[in-house]
């Protein structure tokens, strides 16, 4: 193999692929960054027009690659009238600076929304995943089928490392949540439940409608029309309206969720789901009089995200485990981000996020423009990674969040890299102590996400 | 008094003294972070009953009369001017650590600031506000048609005031506008000038450090949203009226400390806007000037006021936008060199300004996004807020398409040519803006005239009636 590329990517199924050091990975890392670099400089506009500006022409140390990283706010950086007005044929031009396949024009005469747009791209092989964004507009991630491919692996091959629960086709899935219609998210579940789940068991879910991007883009475009003073009372009475009728069918939907479980309670369960709606369905079951006791003691749970704002009493992790008898095996979490394609796995000795061979991890100062030295110990700051795996975009990203990253080895004894599980978001913690005069609009805007 | 040295463990750190109705206060107690530049200043433990002027006793400067409160600004004015005043200096110097303005500028705007405290433009303001200033210095006999009688007092209120970080002129404004209206006073400096309040009060302090004046004032600072500061200060019993800048987490944290007795008074955050006709496309001369103007309104104080410009609706065809787009771009980087500002643009900001770059068939962006100034054309504005010396030119076939981008956080709107303002004031006005100007002319405003849509110093008091019975009808 003389690709370094294929030379990590190809250590997916190594059994020791958590068990390389960094000294180890460092150089091949580096190469293969340069690698993808060469090959894509020509073929996405916006790592050309980096490139350009900050003069490199080959990656050979990790301050070369710091200015060609992507901010994740680069994949929401569209103009918003796009979205808004259903300029689809604009927002297709858009997405082509940013992919290195070539986007064909698509025929948008007769495009009925954006989940409409996105689906005949995803036709075409450009699976574009949106963001749920809080504010604004979401970003829009591209994958290829490789991508695609490389997360139904990626994700069963990270649930097993990090649980130690086999894929033995032997559970009942019961997923508790809003699904939303992303091509990833969607490419994940179907790898998981075709690994762990019983055939003859069908997955549980909520009933409840799946989140899609329509959705989401009908709230941004109301609040530009409120931002703008161009809605009327009436819109605003129906969004209101929408929105209590949303929150008492998930109101419904988790009392459906508890019972549902209490029902198949003696057989082995998957669960997954976010914590918040994971102890709100637990508070339920615990309210109907069943408990750990009543659940079977092989039962596993995916937990993702983090608390994503929720307020929850301090002791809801045990709380949850209580209910549905978890241990401490058996239960998962991982670190990654829609940016990625790849999962970092938490370990069950060293509660720690694994770092994988073909993701080189970066730490830089908070504002994201500067390398940090990455001697040993732990490094914390603004988290970058280049994600070697990935093939419909440009692998390299700057994140949000606010990570400590050890170099050296982890008390589980792997030998690779590996991140503190205390990650936080610096918009969280920044919190917001500027007072100015100038502003924007945006603060006379209330009650819409 | 001059700044104390610092203790050995602080040096390093800047730190910034507490003044407390007359006197400083030092300490290193606690450790800040200012917001913009993300260094670390420290302050003192903040004296919880030192801020507050108890009920019983009436405020200080309540028999202070109104020609003795201006004569003291006024002096205060001619200290702050004096380029040997040592607290201003060391502010200054203070200042340069934690502000994203150079310095130059920061020195510019204490010269603003002491122009402000002129006796004639102080005078001035007080007849703008108080139809009858005499309200203020005594109780005003006034009877109604009825024959009933009564005197009315425009009675010295206790004010918070939450001060703006971005223009550190406005604390000489504030001060003495509290002072106009003899009020008590608590300034909550921002973070990113912790300094400038306090050197003028020491200023004032000098003066007479016992004057009513000084004895009204604190300035102090905690971290904006601190509810172990916030809940216990923002009270009637200890305040009338909170006077606050800005808008978003500042505002929300002072709302809900709101109630009967606890009233909110709010310079809100604004954006600031230019229109510029056809005519600016007359001659070549006339789109020199056109886009010059522009420029200086783009550009007060390196576009952090909110005066300054950031979209300019502008009535041309795309290749004439173009023609006024590279002319704005090279007064816009002229101004931003001379003034030695080269501040990077925030990543997030540089994004999208990249994206619509590339997009080129449809946008047109002049100059790099490295901080020296930027111009960007579109059809309709950019769905970013233009800061940092970025002007957005928005093409147009007419000014009347303009109008609809004019809303609630529209503050002021400079004009060209100046003889068309009076056919679009009255849509302006209805649609939020607040001020229509010549273009060019976005920072000066004739003195004492109303800010946000009101008159602030008629607001701040505290309006009191006694009641005197009825005349005896002849």
């Amino acid at each position: 193999m003389n690709s370094a590329i294929q030379r990590l990517t190809s250590l997916a199924d190594a059994e020791d692929r958590f068990d390389y050091s960094h000294e180890e990975l460092r150089e091949t890392q580096l190469l293969a960054v340069d690698e993808r670099f060469q090959e894509r400089k020509e073929r996405i506009k916006l790592l050309g027009h980096r490139a350009r500006e900050a003069g490199v022409t080959a990656i050979r140390t990790y301050e070369d690659l710091v200015p060609l990283l992507f901010p994740h706010t680069a994949y929401k950086s569209y103009p918003e009238s796009f979205l808004v007005e259903e300029k689809w044929d604009r927002l297709g031009k858009w997405l082509g600076t940013v992919s290195p396949h070539p986007i064909s024009p698509i025929d948008t005469a007769d495009i009925t929304g954006i989940d409409d747009w996105i689906a005949r791209l995803h036709a075409t092989g450009h699976h574009v995943t949106c963001t749920s964004g809080t504010t604004g507009k979401p970003a829009m991630l591209l994958s290829s089928d490789r991508d695609l491919d490389w997360s139904r692996r990626d994700a069963v091959a990270v649930f097993a490392w990090g649980s130690g629960v086999p894929p033995e086709q032997d559970r009942r899935m019961a997923g508790l949540g809003a699904s939303a219609t992303a091509p990833r998210n969607t490419a994940i579940g179907n790898a998981l439940l075709a690994a762990y789940a019983d055939p003859a068991k069908p997955r549980l879910g909520l009933p409840i409608p799946p989140i899609t991007v329509g959705s989401m883009t009908t709230m941004i475009a109301l609040r530009k029309k409120v931002a703008d003073g161009t809605a009327d009372p009436q819109q605003l009475a129906d969004y209101e309206r929408t929105s209590r009728e949303r929150q008492e069918t998930m109101d419904k939907a988790l009392v459906v969720g508890a019972e549902m479980l209490v029902q198949h309670r003696d057989e082995k369960l998957y669960l997954s789901g976010m914590w918040a709606i994971l102890y709100q369905v637990a508070k339920i079951v615990r309210d109907m009089g069943f408990s750990a006791a009543d659940f079977h003691p092989e039962n596993c749970l995916y937990v993702g995200g983090g608390l994503k704002g929720a307020q929850l009493p301090s002791d809801y992790e045990e709380f949850i485990n209580q209910t549905f008898n978890l241990s401490d095996d058996g239960k998962f979490q991982m670190y990654s981000m829609q940016e990625l394609n790849s999962g970092m796995p938490k370990c069950r000795k060293g509660n720690r996020y694994h770092v994988p061979p073909w993701v080189v991890p970066l730490i830089l100062d908070e504002s994201g423009e500067t390398l940090l030295p990455h001697g040993s110990g732990e490094i914390e700051g603004r988290a970058a990674f280049f994600d070697l795996s990935l093939d419909g975009r440009w692998g390299g990203v700057i994140s949000g969040d606010k990570i400590a990253l050890d170099l050296g080895p982890c008390a589980c004894g792997s030998k690779g890299p590996s991140i503190r599980d205390d990650i936080a978001r610096y918009t969280e913690i920044k919190g917001d102590d500027k007072i100015a005069c100038s502003g924007t609009v945006d603060a006379y805007v209330r009650g819409l996400a | 008094m001059t700044a104390t040295a610092d203790s050995k463990t602080a040096e390093s750190t800047v730190s910034a003294p507490f003044f407390l109705r007359g006197e400083l206060l030092e300490g290193h107690d606690v450790s800040q972070r200012s917001r913009d530049l993300g260094v670390t200043f420290t302050t003192p433990r903040i004296p919880m009953n030192r801020l507050v002027h108890p009920r019983g006793e009436v405020p200080p400067l309540l028999d202070v009369p109104l020609t003795e409160i201006i004569d003291f600004l006024a002096e205060t004015g001619r200290r702050l001017a004096d380029p040997g005043n040592g607290f201003m200096a060391d502010c200054l110097d203070r200042m340069s650590a934690t502000h994203p303005l150079p310095r130059a500028m920061l020195r510019a705007q204490v010269e603003d600031a002491a122009a402000y405290l002129d006796k004639r433009l102080l005078w001035a303001v007080v007849e703008q506000n108080f139809p009858d200033p005499r309200v203020l210095d005594e109780w005003v006999p006034k009877q109604d048609f009825t024959g009933r009688k009564s005197f009315v007092r425009a009675f010295p209120p206790r004010l918070i005031h939450v001060l703006p970080g971005n223009a550190p002129g406005t604390a000489a404004r504030c001060i003495a506008q509290a002072a106009l209206v003899k009020a008590v006073n608590l300034f909550k400096m921002p973070s990113s000038d912790p300094f400038t309040t306090v050197a003028i009060l020491r200023t004032m302090a000098e003066i007479d450090p016992g004057h009513p004046i000084v004895r009204s004032m604190s300035a102090v600072y905690w971290r904006g949203g601190d509810e172990t500061i916030e809940r216990v200060l923002y009270r009637p019993q200890y305040f009338d009226k909170i006077v606050a800048w800005g808008g978003g987490d500042a505002i929300d944290n002072v709302i809900k400390y709101l109630g009967p007795g606890f009233q909110l008074i709010s310079f809100d955050p604004k954006t600031s806007v230019s229109m510029v006709g056809r005519q600016a496309f007359d001659s070549d001369s006339a789109l020199d000037d056109a886009a010059a103007l522009a420029a200086d309104d783009v550009m007060v104080l390196n576009q952090e006021a909110c005066v300054a410009s950031r979209f300019i609706f502008l009535e041309a065809n795309q290749e004439q936008a173009d023609r006024f787009c590279v002319r704005l771009h090279a007064r816009i980087t002229g101004r931003a060199s001379a003034s030695g500002d080269a501040r990077p643009l925030d990543t997030d900001l540089r994004e999208q300004i990249d994206s619509l770059a590339m997009l080129d068939d449809e946008f047109g962006v002049w100059g790099r996004t490295d901080g020296t100034g930027l111009v960007i054309r579109s059809d309709q504005p950019v769905d970013f807020h233009p800061i940092n010396k970025t002007a957005n030119v928005v093409r147009v076939d007419s000014l009347d398409e303009a109008v609809k981008y004019v809303n609630v956080a529209t503050q002021t709107v400079g004009f060209y040519p100046f003889d068309r303002m009076a056919t679009y004031r009255d849509r302006l006005a209805s649609a939020g803006a607040q001020r229509i100007v010549h273009l060019g002319e976005a920072g000066p405003s004739t003195i004492g005239n109303p800010h946000d849509a009101m008159y602030p110093l008629h607001r701040f008091v505290h309006w009191m009636a006694h009641e005197d019975g009825t005349a005896p009808t002849a």
